[in-house]
């Protein structure tokens, strides 16, 4: 921030700091120096004054003393040569009578940040871990994470890592957490501080005495542990049983975390905790803080995506205040389109019928979405609302309806009528580009049964000149020739205007090329034009994929109780904009979590290898499908069951505990229909680092 | 860990930053403001990520307080660590406000140096902060030989929260329980959601170490005691026992105590704190039902009947009642008549405010209005909002009813009848909501 009059300020300062009667005057002196410290904060540069602060550092005051430290901390990097004089007077204040003044001398030598002062600080250091106050070897513990963390090349002295460990048996409940988390920064490279079954029985003993940070901190610590023996991990277990329930979301969800990685090996255990921490998170998401609910709300999603009935009967918890931010209203439609079923689904969708009329024109979109999630189940409860909401005539909410209407009709091609009747006179009150958009392509795709549709693409090419959006241009042009193609005499004239327009005046490449494209193709013949535009109809078979598969748990316990399932959703709420359905529907979501992690340029070894299999006996795409995703091979898309050849393309990566990178492994199984039956599976594996394994199918 | 701590005003200016670890530039301090105090549109999350650093921030009045971090740290820790902060601070100088902060802006760096170390949470409970915190030129530059002491023996004995050698000559002991209900209630009267969240504040004034023991009506307790007492005193006592779906304690409760014969003992910190935060769903006693009737007469006008019903004892009053009923955005004007109280149309918040003193348990009070309204061209549907309620009533809306709450101490010579106890009952509305 510029501030004005800087230097005038500086310069004042250093002559009131000069001044004897001012150093005399206790008072003075330190109102001077909090002014200092003020036009720090300001963001004055005041890094001049660092002799004069250096001088004022001697004192006896501890008030002057702390302001002179948070200078002094702030501008030592600056200031490496003068930084040396203040070590002295740190190094007497170590050997003062009051902790206070001890500790406070320790922490401000460490936070220096000066690697030129590390030798200096090296044995006040390690007589504070032996200090008898407490307070001090608090600072002193930490005092050498931050050592380490200033010159991590240099090794810290095997000693000092001996007396860290043996301070972990301290009895300062924080001194002990101080320690896991020193240990935890200098020994990152060997993997963090070594957990073995009597710091692991010690911690847990003592984990009652800590407060909340510490308890979150060794639960954290603890879940590299493996029990081992049985016994034991039910032992570990039952002694958690009570932080599993405790009020407080951080420590509840730090133990679930713990006690999901404990039981990695028993799905049946993990089943049985995230059951019982079900209360405990109801609560969090109906605290008074609205970012506690947030949190909440994100980690409930995750749970959901393996038990999706966890939360069935307490839908109404979910249901939205009016004046809640919008980014809780959104997840909790998230999570509300989770927990339909037959018995509240007319509950449910009454109270998101509500939602749509939202102030927040986003809430009321994203209600919208979620009652076209809604539909692929109950399609015809939702179309009714759907279609009633048109009749508000406004526009963000006619848009939102309409790209819905959209993605559900690809879906479930049975509510095309109900749609295709609702599409009359909604083109008034369109106004942004997505939904028109939307409006086109299902003119486009249905427009024999929608008997405006070419008054109303009339209306669209009329104005094209002053379309600025290239989406809705490229659409208008595939609309207008799918709809040639059912209804071509009411349609041919305006396509010839409109193809002229675009090849002969548009001047956006895109938009002219996909014009000379069907120009082209016009001249192919109408056979080879219907071919190309009508190829890809919506797929009834589709709908298999939409009952997402329980995820087992390991899929995201080791994100559970991070950010990462905070940033999934705002992920997942931006690419819900999007273009026709045929390109973007079908991402099957399990696959969200590696998306981010995969790149091109690391895909190592293509292998194109051909397994011929043996005849299997006959039996439906579904139970196959099923009997696949027993062994974690994930459906990706397939065509439609009575073509031939008929295709599947398939996924399915490694989830190791310990691999920094997991493989992706993306195979094609092609159905020739010749008998015997062949199967070919080609794999992409893609990795990062771990190098390419061709691991076999056995199909 | 927290890699920095910000507080910005309202137009993002700076008021306090520290940075606690060197992954944390100095630049973090800029990217949040432009990227989300300066932002156009609403916030999306409490969550922001920029340039790979988390930013988690949460507003008090028009404070921002920001804790930026790089490694991806446990979500609900940082929060919780900031709302405590936020207490922290509303402790040493009351309201969060912007003046506040400027005021005690060094107080608050030596809070910040306190509370955090490299990033790790320290000690966050204000009773032992207060030692280590030398407020702002009131204490003298010598600590004390007493002193001292008492600073080596906070941080090495057991009890964090409390000094020895305190003294009083009146014992004296102040428990409220303040509780906010709310409410999500349909136009038709159903409850959509209900709950309360109450809080148990202490204030104590006592000599020595004493020993406390607590002790409300919670169903399981109750049960378990009539159990041994024999089954009329249960049937007796039942109705008037209350489900706690879950509660949280102040450090001094021993938690082992309570989890093995749910007995709430402790030797309380001296001054005020927080005893214990608790949650019901059931069985809650609204203390007002809203009934909403609304009429669209034509384009122009909208008939709107509300009527409050008090549902409590009659011997008992309600205080400070306020109904907010809101209005369209073309409102033109308002006719009201009300029964009971003051009713006022007021154009900048949209909503008729009808404010009454106090009501008497077990009565009934309405107001309607007719509201006119601009013809407009805009086709936007009016969302109403629903009806919202404030009020104070002088009982707890979960039913919870302190029994007993002694004092024991050994050392000294008073004995639990000396200490003079104060029970106060609080039941504020929360968000309580009708949709109408």
């Amino acid at each position: 921030m510029p501030y004005l009059g800087g230097e005038e300020t500086v310069r004042e300062l250093r002559r009131a700091l000069s001044n004897p009667n001012v150093q005399s005057d206790q008072l003075r002196y330190r109102n001077t120096i909090l002014k200092v410290i003020r036009a720090m904060s300001q963001g004055v540069d005041m890094s001049g004054l660092f002799s004069e602060m250096v001088k004022a550092c001697a004192t006896v005051d501890v008030v002057q003393k702390k302001l002179v430290y948070v200078f002094l901390c702030s501008y030592a990097a600056l200031n490496p040569e003068l930084s040396l004089l203040v070590i002295n007077t740190l190094r007497k204040d170590c050997q003062d009578p009051n902790p206070m003044v001890r500790s406070l001398a320790l922490r401000n030598m460490t936070n220096l940040r000066l690697p030129s002062l590390v030798e200096y600080v090296e044995q006040p250091l390690a007589a504070g871990l032996r200090d008898r106050a407490a307070c001090v070897r608090r600072v002193a513990v930490l005092g050498w994470a931050k050592l380490h963390n200033l010159q991590a090349s240099s090794e810290i002295d095997a000693a000092v890592v001996n007396e860290l460990y043996s301070l972990l048996r301290d009895p300062d409940p924080v001194v002990m957490v101080n320690c896991l988390r020193a240990l935890e920064e200098i020994l990152k490279d060997e993997g963090g501080v070594a957990i073995n079954k009597p710091i692991t029985h010690h911690l847990l003993n003592r984990l009652k005495e800590c407060d909340i940070w510490g308890q979150c901190q060794v639960l954290r610590v603890l879940q590299r542990y493996r029990p081992q023996s049985e016994d034991e991990l039910f032992d570990i277990l039952s002694l958690l049983d009570a932080s599993l329930v405790s009020p407080h979301p951080p420590i509840m969800a730090a133990t679930l975390s713990l006690f999901l990685s404990l039981c990695s090996g028993q799905p049946a255990v993990s089943l049985a905790a995230l059951e019982r921490v079900r209360g405990p998170l109801l609560a969090a998401c109906g605290s008074g803080s609205r970012e506690m609910r947030f949190t909440a709300l994100c980690h409930i999603q995750l749970l959901l995506r393996s038990i999706p009935g966890l939360m069935g009967a307490h839908y109404k918890r979910f249901f939205c205040g009016y004046a809640e931010p919008a980014y809780i209203k959104q997840r909790k439609m998230q999570v509300l389109v989770e927990l339909v079923n037959d018995e509240n689904v007319a509950m449910l969708l009454d109270e998101l019928k509500g939602y749509c009329t939202d102030v927040n024109a986003e809430t009321a979109q994203a209600a919208i979405t979620a009652i076209g999630r809604i539909g692929r189940s109950y399609s015809d409860r939702c179309l009714e609302i759907l279609t009633g909401l048109l009749g508000l005539k406004q526009d963000h909410i006619t848009s939102a309806v309409v790209q819905t209407m959209r993605d559900l009709v690809w879906v479930c091609p049975q509510c095309s009528d109900t749609v295709c009747f609702a599409l009359e006179g909604c083109e008034e009150t369109l106004q942004d580009s997505q939904g028109r958009q939307a409006l086109l392509w299902l003119l486009g795709v249905y427009g024999e049964r929608v008997s405006s549709a070419p008054y109303t693409l009339e209306v669209f090419i009329d104005g094209v000149r002053s379309e600025a959006s290239l989406g809705v241009k490229m659409e208008l042009l595939t609309a207008t020739m799918r709809l040639f193609l059912c209804r071509p005499a009411e349609t041919q004239d305006m396509l010839g205007r409109l193809l002229h327009y675009c090849i002969e005046e548009e001047t956006d490449m895109c938009v002219r090329d996909q014009a000379l494209l069907y120009y082209r193709l016009l001249h192919c013949g109408i056979e080879e034009t219907r071919k190309v535009l009508q190829g890809r109809r919506s797929d009834p078979s589709l709908g298999v994929l939409i009952g997402r598969p329980a995820e087992p748990v390991s899929q995201w316990a080791r994100s559970f109780n991070t950010l990462e399932p905070l940033r999934q959703g705002s992920i997942e709420t931006e690419s819900v904009s999007r273009g026709s359905p045929e390109h973007t529907m079908f991402d099957p979501k399990p696959n969200a979590d590696l998306s981010n992690t995969l790149d091109c340029s690391r895909i190592e070894k293509v292998h194109s290898e051909c397994v011929r299999c043996p005849t299997i006996p006959r039996c439906s795409p579904q139970s196959l499908q099923a009997a696949m995703q027993l062994v974690n091979i994930q459906t990706l898309a397939f065509t439609p069951p009575q073509t031939l050849p008929w295709r599947v393309y398939l996924y399915t990566h490694t989830c190791l505990d310990d691999a920094p990178h997991s493989t992706l492994i993306l195979g094609e199984l092609l159905y020739t229909g010749e008998e015997p039956q062949k199967a070919e599976v080609h794999k992409g594996s893609a990795d990062g680092g771990v190098g390419a394994e061709g691991i076999e199918d056995d199909m | 860990m927290i890699g920095g701590l910000f507080i910005y005003n309202h137009k993002g200016e700076v008021l306090i930053s520290r940075v606690y670890r060197d992954d944390i530039g100095r630049n973090a301090v800029d990217a949040f403001r432009v990227n989300v105090i300066h932002a156009r549109q609403q916030v999306r999350s409490p969550v922001t990520n920029i340039a790979r650093t988390s930013f988690f921030h949460v507003k008090r009045s028009n404070i921002w307080l920001a804790a930026a971090t790089k490694q991806n740290v446990n979500a609900a820790m940082v929060f919780e660590f900031l709302y405590k902060m936020c207490d922290v601070m509303t402790a040493y100088f009351g309201k969060i406000s912007e003046e506040n902060v400027k005021n005690n802006f060094v107080l608050i760096y030596e809070l910040l140096d306190e509370i955090l170390d490299f990033g790790y949470p320290q000690n966050s409970e204000t009773g032992a902060l207060k030692t280590f915190i030398t407020q702002q030129g009131i204490k003298s530059q010598h600590h004390s030989k007493e002193e001292q002491s008492q600073i080596t023996s906070q941080v090495t004995g057991q009890i964090g929260w409390r000094r020895e050698g305190i003294k009083y000559r009146r014992n004296e002991l102040f428990l409220d329980v303040l509780e906010s209900v709310n409410l999500l209630m349909s136009p038709q009267g159903q409850v959509l959601s209900a709950h309360v969240s109450g809080r148990v504040v202490m204030k104590s004034y006592l000599s020595g170490m004493p020993e406390c023991k607590f002790g409300m009506n919670d169903k399981i307790v109750i049960d378990k005691q009539g159990k041994g007492g024999g089954s009329e005193d249960a049937a007796k006592s039942g109705k008037q026992s209350i489900a706690i779906d879950d509660c949280t304690f102040h450090q001094c409760v021993r938690l082992s105590k309570f989890d093995s014969e749910r007995s709430i003992s402790f030797i309380p910190p001296d001054g005020e704190y927080e005893l214990m935060r608790y949650r019901t769903t059931k069985d809650i006693i609204l203390p007002f039902r809203v009934i909403p009737l609304v009429r669209e007469v034509g384009r122009t006008k909208l008939e709107v009947k509300v009527v409050i019903k008090s549902n409590f004892k009659s011997s008992l009053l309600a205080q400070k009642i306020e109904v907010r009923v809101p209005t369209p955005l073309n409102t033109s004007g308002v006719q009201l008549i009300c029964m009971k109280g003051k009713a006022k149309y007021k154009a900048s918040e949209n909503a008729i405010v009808w404010k009454i003193k106090r009501m008497a348990g077990m009565k009934e009070s309405q107001i309607s209005a007719e509201i006119e309204l601009l013809p407009t061209n805009d086709k936007k549907k009016w969302a109403r909002p629903p009806i919202s309620m404030n009020f104070e009533v002088p009982f707890a809306p979960s039913g919870l009813k302190v029994r007993y709450l002694k004092v024991f101490e050994p050392k000294l010579n008073y004995s639990d009848h000396d200490v003079i106890k104060w029970v106060r009952y609080i039941g504020r509305s929360g968000i309580y909501e009708t949709r109408c």
